[in-house]
């Protein structure tokens, strides 16, 4: 059996590289036959998209997406330098 | 002299699913800041149709724009095309040089450009080995120098630097240590130390800290969208 550690590395290559995805930050852990993916994305369309090609790279393992989609809120308090 | 007010934003990542989200945010932008700064990583795959959707999303504000380019902008082998896109959209985009802007009398001066890797003190690539590293590390040594340079000759009443790579571990953390040295590098930082400057932002860590400091006492900020989880920082000099 591939070392868990292997696939994962497969899957975080797998996103950066993939011309649909190119998403450098996700954390991607494999735990038995789980695959968990973690961080933030713009977009419902996105994160469903990352989820695809990571299945694709780990086929045979369950996909849990806990990618959250990010909310850009107003500029907020100003700070003074 | 009058306070500056200096919102910045990186790595917002735009492409065609974006269209018109991230300018509703922009709307109001001249009642909290002078200029606007763009850090780097503007689209996903450094393509001509993402650069469109940047210069749509940030052309005729009513501030000043200046950017620069980041390694997802650069991925498609097209920088100088999108360069001259956004540029074409009133955007200034820098490339390891300066613009000076008058804002009502106050001269802001900003140097920058995309930065790049190697790591940080004591714990960095060297110059020395295979081609390819010394490609790796020269490629930062150069435009820190023409950093250094540019800030040299800035004639202005505040100085900005504007980058995609961290200067800074300090705003790197929550980033995975093994990958720092392709975050950003020293090298970046102690250029401006050695001219100075008010402040520098860069964007790039996506999973780093919004605030740091060089050795030298200047203010970093890390302004990269997913830091910040605003439409942009506002910082006042």
């Amino acid at each position: 059996m591939e070392a868990p550690q292997y696939v994962a590395a497969r899957v975080q290559r797998a996103l950066a590289e993939d011309e649909r995805t190119h998403e450098l930050g996700i954390r991607v852990d494999v735990r038995g036959e789980q695959l968990f993916l973690r961080g933030q994305v713009t977009g419902d369309e996105r994160r469903a998209l990352i989820a695809d090609v990571a299945g694709e790279a780990a086929p045979g393992l369950t996909v849990r997406n806990e990618i959250t989609v990010m909310e850009v809120r107003g500029p907020g308090e100003e700070e003074k330098l | 002299m009058r306070e500056l007010r200096i919102a910045a934003v990186g790595d917002v990542h735009l492409d065609e699913s974006l269209r018109g989200r991230y300018r509703e945010r922009l709307d109001d932008i001249e009642e909290h800041a002078d200029v606007l700064l763009l850090a780097g990583d503007l689209t996903r795959h450094g393509t001509l149709e993402e650069a469109r959707v940047v210069a749509d999303e940030f052309r005729d504000l009513p501030i000043p724009v200046v950017a620069v380019l980041g390694n997802h902008d650069h991925h498609s082998d097209l920088p100088a095309e999108i360069a001259f896109m956004l540029s074409e959209a009133g955007i200034t985009v820098l490339h390891d040089d300066a613009t000076v802007l008058d804002i009502d009398g106050v001269r802001l001066g900003v140097v920058g450009g995309k930065g790049f890797g190697g790591g940080y003190a004591g714990k960095c690539a060297s110059d020395f080995g295979e081609p390819e590293i010394k490609a790796f590390v020269g490629h930062t040594k150069r435009i820190a120098e023409r950093w250094r340079v540019a800030l040299k000759e800035l004639q202005a009443d505040r100085r900005v630097v504007l980058s995609h790579y961290s200067p800074v571990k300090d705003t790197l953390h929550g980033e995975p240590l093994e990958i720092y040295p392709f975050l950003g590098s020293y090298l970046l930082a102690e250029a401006v130390d050695a001219e100075g400057a008010d402040l520098i932002v860069h964007g790039h860590a996506h999973a780093g800290t919004e605030k740091g400091v060089t050795p030298g006492g200047i203010r970093v900020r890390n302004v990269a969208l997913p830091v910040l989880g605003r439409a942009y920082g506002v910082y006042c000099l």
